[in-house]
């Protein structure tokens, strides 16, 4: 292959060793995590570890065969992807195994298989598509706009009336970051803020559940309704804010240790890494982050074609928003939704996604000397 | 190449503006989460760290009271009562072997039992669930166990509410029981009510009768508080949590249900059952119904006692519940049919008269036994009756007589008959798992047996054996449509319901459904009505031993066969043969006859005779109806005068 390169790098070199590194270095912090919370005396969850380890190397595995292969083909696959997808979205949604209320799993046996955490990236791929035709970079204007929403809007309502309001509402952020960071007309951009603004009583009135209502109030005011969410609410604060400048040390914390802390293996755990680990070791991790999404954004300038360009940025965003809307969550800055955290929640759907995603950046970074 | 590729690169540095506000955002996002980190973790960090390390915040859960059920009176049918439970957490628990010791000797339980228990629990559930050591805790005990709290931590004694049956086994047909939600119930019930409920494993809903069917009214909305406990699970008594302006959610109780059942008639009913006569205990079924619908009492015996199923069932116990051979699960009045036997004929002759077959004084021979097509068809009476008209034929209940009406009739007229007073179709009272019962005719018997209608049949089914199956219920609504000269109405139990604060939120009126008139002229009624008054006043009346004092009963007897006998068999006496030979008994009466008020229909299980079997029944029923009735006119005359 280093023959074909005009630059003669090989393919050790052409590896973006900086993302592998920061890669690594979260999902070590992961296992750490994990493994305090899951091996104590009479712990029934010490198997969560083992699994983790080999979701883990199944995403290792998954994240390097993304990387060699050429990021273009994602983008040519897109609509191919995008239809199965939404094919195994309906079967959810007639089919699906029942699961806390909603249906939003499919059982392959092995595991459960959730469409909507494979649609958030077969969009990006979809918009990458899409929005990399374009001939310029100026201003979209709603003719531009109408294929691109009509296929987001499509699944996002099978999502909506799962009924998963959650992921529905992250796919939407996600892919409308990516079209404002494509620019559209200010007009455009102010009317649909306008028209959300307007919406926003209706679907409140006819669309969300009891319980979705009480989660929002219960963001609003943690202490009006305890209710099931404000407790982990609760709980949560308590434990991040127990754990200091320094933390409790490592199997010390007493709100996760002692159960006080809900889902804390896949929702909460940047709880728990902020009560045994303290400031400290929670504005690391956070850094960790940044700098993992700020190599996403710098591959994506790097980038020699605009696929590429709209790829990374659509991994960036939606790397991006998982964290900050799942720490945000755990410090009550937003209401509660079942999202996990990229590389540190236990969970092999959440685990493999986010390895293909960080696989796409890889791949596009393992490109940019092509040309 | 080169033209395209730089004018790509052209574009791309038109993106680079986009950069600054991607990183704008990042290191906004960056201060935003590290301030409130900052916030939590430094500005309130002392006191949360303190908060973590004294106290706890405990979400408990407050039950919420199902709703009571009460009869027509206002007198409680079913109701909750606290329940006491003692319960050890093992993390909490500082002398373990001490506090069995003590507690061993408040509740009489072998203190080594205890200690077994906690750490089989322990090694099960972890060292943070509460281990129940006892439930039912008598007052005095809860007493001395809350002082030994204070030695003890993490001995507790909690409170929940249990569903309470006063009545027992009495009425259990019609309220139902309790259960753990079933796990494909969940998704169903979700459905159903997840407006105001979201169902969840291991919540308790209603099983059967009333309790499943008036779920969403019934059940009650949980509520929540914070409790603040100690490392030792002990309350707290400080204050952290004023950090965080906790509001307790209150709990909401369900909905009252009051029904039309009258609860001391209800007893009379059920403890008529277990007569000590010659035939002794009595299995069956008895409805009473008001003459608009409303149910008096219902009885399904033998029966079980729901309250069973409040305290948990074991699966030895809950077998021996569903498979007994007597089905005590099983509500008879709607569940189980049976042939009508001599019940039936007051149709047939309605039928005769109206087809103009035969009128008022028409008499026709009725001997001991009628050849047809080669075979001899019997009455029960060994010498006959004689030429009689339809009065005389329903009073003696004499077969010959319906035989030759039914081979003038034929099946197909019958069944038209039959249909009219709703027979062969659900009544649709509110409660689970109706069946139909069946009205044959020459169609169905092609359609489901593929065989054709037999003459002979028509004499069989004429005095209602043969393919023939009614509830009991059924029947009480055809004796309701005679004594009211036609009028159909909608039987129903449930006559308001009414939130805790005593107001009516949903009202059941009586609902005639059907009205026979136009079918069947009135005066045709007038004369099954005297007919059937003559079954118990007359002399030849096959119930006249079971007349009451002040008030005049009318009324039928009916054998249903539970098999053909040979011809030697057939004056075999009944109570000679093996039990589930014998032949179950009828009685459907109407009190008073000539100003109808009640229906009483009783059906009893291989009594052999409904005379012997269900009359005495609903005589019971009947005197003890009026008996309350003139007492509760006298006490309320006597409160005119005061």
């Amino acid at each position: 292959m280093s023959t074909q390169n005009p630059k003669g790098l090989s393919t050790v070199k052409k590896l973006n060793w900086r993302l592998i590194v920061t890669i690594t270095t979260l999902l070590i912090i992961g296992l750490i995590n994990l493994y305090s919370i899951s091996h104590r005396p009479h712990s029934t969850t010490t198997h969560l570890f083992y699994l983790q380890l080999i979701w883990i190397s199944l995403g290792a595995f998954v994240f390097m065969c993304v990387t060699f292969i050429n990021y273009h083909f994602f983008t040519r696959m897109a609509y191919i992807l995008y239809f199965i997808n939404l094919f195994f979205l309906l079967l959810v949604y007639f089919f699906g195994s029942v699961f806390g209320g909603s249906k939003r799993w499919l059982d392959l046996g092995l595991f459960h298989y959730q469409p909507s955490e494979t649609l958030k990236i077969i969009l990006i791929f979809v918009l990458a598509r899409i929005l990399s035709s374009k001939r310029s970079w100026r201003a979209m204007t709603l003719g531009e706009l109408t294929k691109p929403l009509i296929l987001i809007f499509i699944p996002v309502l099978f999502i909506i009336l799962q009924p998963d309001l959650g992921t529905g509402l992250i796919i939407c952020i996600i892919t409308g970051s990516i079209i404002i960071f494509a620019k559209v007309h200010r007009s455009i951009l102010f009317s649909s803020i306008l028209f959300t603004l307007l919406i926003s009583p209706l679907i409140w009135n006819f669309f969300l559940k009891e319980y979705q209502k009480e989660r929002i109030f219960t963001f609003i005011s943690p202490g009006r309704d305890p209710r099931g969410t404000g407790y982990n609410t609760i709980q949560s604060k308590i434990a991040i804010g127990s754990g200091q400048f320094l933390g409790k040390g490592f199997q010390k914390g007493t709100q996760s240790q002692l159960e006080f802390l809900p889902e804390r293996h896949t929702d909460f755990i940047f709880s728990v890494l902020s009560e045994e680990h303290g400031f400290m070791g929670s504005i690391v991790t956070i850094l960790v982050f940044l700098f993992l999404i700020i190599l996403g954004v710098h591959t994506a300038f790097q980038s020699k074609d605009k696929v590429g360009i709209f790829l990374c940025i659509g991994m960036c965003f939606y790397i991006f928003w998982h964290m900050f809307i799942n720490i945000g969550m755990t410090m009550g800055l937003l209401p509660i939704v079942g999202i996990p955290l990229p590389l540190l929640s236990y969970g092999g759907s959440s685990l493999l996604t986010t390895m293909i995603a960080l696989g796409v950046i890889s791949s596009v970074s393992y490109r940019r000397y092509l040309f | 190449m080169k033209e395209t590729l730089s004018r790509m690169e052209e574009e791309i540095q038109e993106i680079i503006p986009r950069w600054k506000w991607v990183n704008w955002i990042l290191i906004i996002t960056g201060l935003v989460l590290g301030s409130r980190l900052w916030y939590l973790q430094i500005v309130h960090g002392k006191e949360l760290r303190k908060y973590s390390e004294i106290n706890r915040l405990k979400e408990t859960k407050i039950q919420a009271p199902r709703g009571l059920i009460f009869d027509r009176h206002n007198n409680i049918l079913v109701d909750n009562y606290l329940d006491l439970i003692l319960t050890i957490t093992p993390q909490y628990v500082n002398n373990l072997e001490q506090a069995a010791k003590d507690i061993s000797s408040i509740l009489q339980i072998d203190h080594q039992d205890i200690i077994k228990k906690v750490n089989l629990e322990e090694k099960k559930q972890g060292p943070f669930r509460p281990v129940i050591i006892k439930k039912h805790l008598t007052l005095n005990q809860a007493v001395q166990l809350k002082l030994l709290q204070w030695n003890y931590t993490g001995v507790d004694i909690q409170e929940t509410i249990i569903r309470h049956y006063p009545l027992k086994e009495n009425g259990a047909h019609i309220f139902g029981y309790l259960g753990e939600i079933a796990k494909n119930q969940i998704s169903e019930f979700n459905r159903k009510y997840g407006k105001s409920f979201h169902f969840q494993s291991g919540d308790i809903v209603g099983k059967s009768g009333l309790e499943y069917i008036w779920e969403y009214e019934l059940r009650g909305k949980d509520g929540f508080s914070f409790v603040e406990v100690d490392v030792h699970n002990r309350k707290s008594i400080s204050n952290i949590a004023g950090l965080w302006s906790f509001k307790p959610k209150h709990p909401i109780s369900g909905k009252n249900i009051t029904l039309t059942i009258d609860r001391d008639l209800q007893k009379v009913a059920f403890q008529s059952f277990l007569r000590d006569d010659k035939i002794g205990k009595r299995n069956g079924a008895a409805v009473v119904m008001k003459s608009n619908g409303e149910i008096l009492a219902w009885v399904s015996h033998p029966s079980y006692d729901p309250n069973i199923f409040s305290k948990k069932l074991s699966p030895v116990s809950w077998m021996k519940l569903a498979d007994a051979p007597s089905q005590l699960l099983r509500n008879k009045p709607i569940q189980n049919h049976y042939a009508p036997g001599s019940i039936f004929k007051p149709i047939i002759a309605l039928a005769a008269l109206e087809e103009g077959i035969i009128t008022k004084n028409t008499l026709i021979d009725s001997p001991k036994e009628l050849l047809f097509g080669g075979r001899f068809y019997h009455d029960y009476r060994k010498v006959g009756h004689g030429p009689i008209n339809v009065t005389s034929a329903i009073e003696r209940s004499a077969n010959v007589f319906f035989y030759k009406l039914g081979i003038k009739l034929g099946i197909d007229t019958i069944a038209k008959y039959a249909k009219l007073f709703q027979l062969g179709q659900k009544t649709k009272i509110k409660m689970e798992n109706e069946i139909t019962g069946l009205i044959p005719d020459s169609d169905w018997k092609i359609k489901s047996l593929k065989e054709p209608w037999q003459p002979g049949e028509n004499l069989v089914h004429a005095i209602g054996q043969g393919f023939t199956l009614v509830t009991p219920l059924q029947m009480a609504i055809v004796y309701n449509t005679i004594a009211t000269n036609g009028k159909i109405v909608q039987p129903f139990i449930v006559k308001k319901i009414t939130n805790t604060e005593n107001k009516e939120i949903k009202t059941f009126e009586p609902k005639i459904i059907n009205s026979l008139h136009e079918k069947i002229k009135k005066k045709y009624f007038h004369i099954i009505q005297k007919a059937l008054k003559q079954v118990v006043h007359g002399e030849q009346g096959t119930a006249k031993w079971w007349k009451l004092k002040g008030v005049e009963i009318a009324g039928k007897t009916g054998t249903s066969q539970v098999m053909s006998f040979s011809k030697e068999n057939i004056h075999k006496k009944c109570r000679k043969r093996p039990l589930e030979q014998r032949h179950h008994g009828w009685f459907v009466a109407i009190a008073p006859a000539d100003n109808p008020e009640i229906t009483v229909s009783v059906l009893t299980e291989h009594s052999c005779s409904g005379s012997s079997g269900s009359a005495p029944i609903a005589r019971d029923i009947i005197r003890s109806y009026f008996k309350n009735k003139k007492l509760k006119n006298k006490n309320l005359k006597q409160e005119n005068q005061i």
